[in-house]
């Protein structure tokens, strides 16, 4: 008798619950704006909690990552090895290439990218699952003035945007990284506007779109945002070079491999810059 | 020694609270491959092999909602997996497995595997993208074999929040 009342309190629970996760769902797929602020007011309250234990286990895994990362270190470290010897030969091109391209950039009318209010925040979680491969998590939110879209960089470049709505005090960033990301861009010279997308960890960015095929574009080509029009991304920020070029016969159009300028592995601090292109238009 | 049936919530709620953030901050770093120990998922399931179904599914729901709150996926997703994971091994460790620690262990290894791969795919029928991928099969190994480690240290944690009850059947 008493398993049996067991049971079936048991099926009364899983259908409540089943029913209850099935509404959260709907209701964020619909964006339910009291549901996100709820979400945000409960990730508030876990907030210090977690940004305690942060301090507390940083070190562990710091420990961790030099400890699965050995072989990783190794080969990177010899790769900057190469790289400092590459670059004390290239000096002065590389200071010459630097006035080169903000003469470029002021070519094309665009406006300096630190002119624009911006917030620097620590990554507190680099990404927290194992489905979250392209997202990290700051510890800045509205409280500064970040709000959903806006763009964050390094000083190596773009890395990606503000997804989401940010809670008070932390915001989570979609990296370049992501299939899904897309940012309209510009082959510095050129003037055609193109769509470059993710292509995945480790993978560099690809252009796809908009590009013709008659424009002038050459290998090792600096790209930065284009800044078009509402645009997300103000212009001139720097996304990368280009390493190949292949051709879209069909549609006319050049398909552009680009390597990114800013890394995104091991992010410690970035900037995100507080640009709102509405407000910029008005 | 038993304990009163608000003791046993409150140890519940301190353990599950204690869980997610240790994943949100020390876990989610100790990767190997690329692939994080799934803290939510052991936790729903070895609540379902300490307690039954009926707190794995409230234990998974309530753990899934909390990491619900950090990921980019739709809210509830997690919470409605781990809820059914932690049901059904609460449901076949009553009828079938009937607790020898040997097999608790295989069944979180399994169960984790398992749980991931219903995350990505219905994840991805919901319309979320980058779930079902290559990489997958690397997170479903390394992941089950993390929370094979996992899992006596979660079950004798269970068994702590959940003692014998004041006046429960036995």
């Amino acid at each position: 008798m008493a398993t049996g009342t067991r049971t079936g309190r048991s099926r009364f629970t899983l259908i409540f619950l089943l029913l209850t996760s099935a509404t959260l769902l709907t209701l964020d797929a619909r964006n339910f704006e009291p549901l996100q602020r709820t979400e945000e007011t409960l990730s508030d309250l876990i907030s210090p909690l977690r940004s305690g234990a942060d301090r507390v286990f940083e070190p562990v895994g710091d420990a961790w990552a030099g400890v699965t990362g050995y072989d990783e270190l190794e080969s990177e470290n010899e790769m900057l090895r190469e790289e400092l010897q590459k670059l004390e030969g290239q000096q002065i091109l590389d200071s010459d290439a630097a006035i080169r391209l903000e003469s470029l950039l002021d070519q094309l009318g665009l406006p300096y990218v630190q002119d624009i209010p911006n917030v620097v925040a620590e990554v507190v979680t680099a990404n927290i699952g194992n489905f979250d491969r392209y997202s990290v998590q700051i510890n800045r939110g509205t409280e500064d003035g970040i709000r959903n879209g806006m763009p964050v960089v390094t000083r190596g470049g773009l890395i990606g945007r503000i997804d989401g709505d940010p809670g008070r005090g932390h915001s989570r960033v979609t990296l370049f990284t992501d299939p899904g990301f897309e940012v309209g861009v510009l082959v510095v010279g050129t003037e055609d506007v193109a769509l470059a997308s993710g292509g995945g960890h480790g993978e560099p960015l690809m252009v796809t779109k908009g590009l013709e095929i008659d424009t002038e574009v050459a290998i090792g080509d600096e790209v930065v945002t284009s800044g078009v029009d509402r645009s997300r991304y103000p212009p001139g920020i720097p996304i990368g070079t280009v390493t190949n070029i292949d051709y879209d016969e069909a549609r006319l159009l050049q398909l552009l491999t680009v390597e990114p300028s800013a890394n995104t592995d091991s992010l410690s601090f970035v900037t995100v810059l507080l640009y709102d292109p509405l407000e910029e238009g008005s | 020694m038993p304990v009163s049936v608000a003791g046993a919530y409150v140890r519940s709620g301190l353990f599950l609270l204690t869980a997610l953030v240790l994943h949100l901050t020390l876990f989610s770093d100790l990767r190997v491959l690329g692939v994080a120990p799934e803290v939510p998922l052991a936790i729903a399931v070895t609540a379902g092999l300490a307690g039954g179904p009926e707190r794995g599914a409230v234990a998974g729901f309530a753990i899934g909602l909390g990491i619900d709150l950090y990921l980019p996926t739709l809210f509830g997703l997690s919470a409605l997996i781990y809820t059914v994971w932690g049901y059904t091994v609460g449901l076949l460790e009553e009828r079938i497995f009937r607790s020898a620690w040997w097999i608790n262990v295989l069944v979180t290894a399994a169960a984790t595997a398992g749980g991931l791969l219903v995350y990505a795919v219905l994840g991805e029928l919901l319309g979320e993208a980058n779930l079902y991928t290559d990489h997958l099969y690397v997170v479903m190994g390394v992941a089950a074999a993390y929370n094979l480690v996992l899992s006596l240290p979660l079950l004798g944690l269970w068994h702590w929040s959940w003692p014998r009850l004041l006046g429960e059947e036995r």
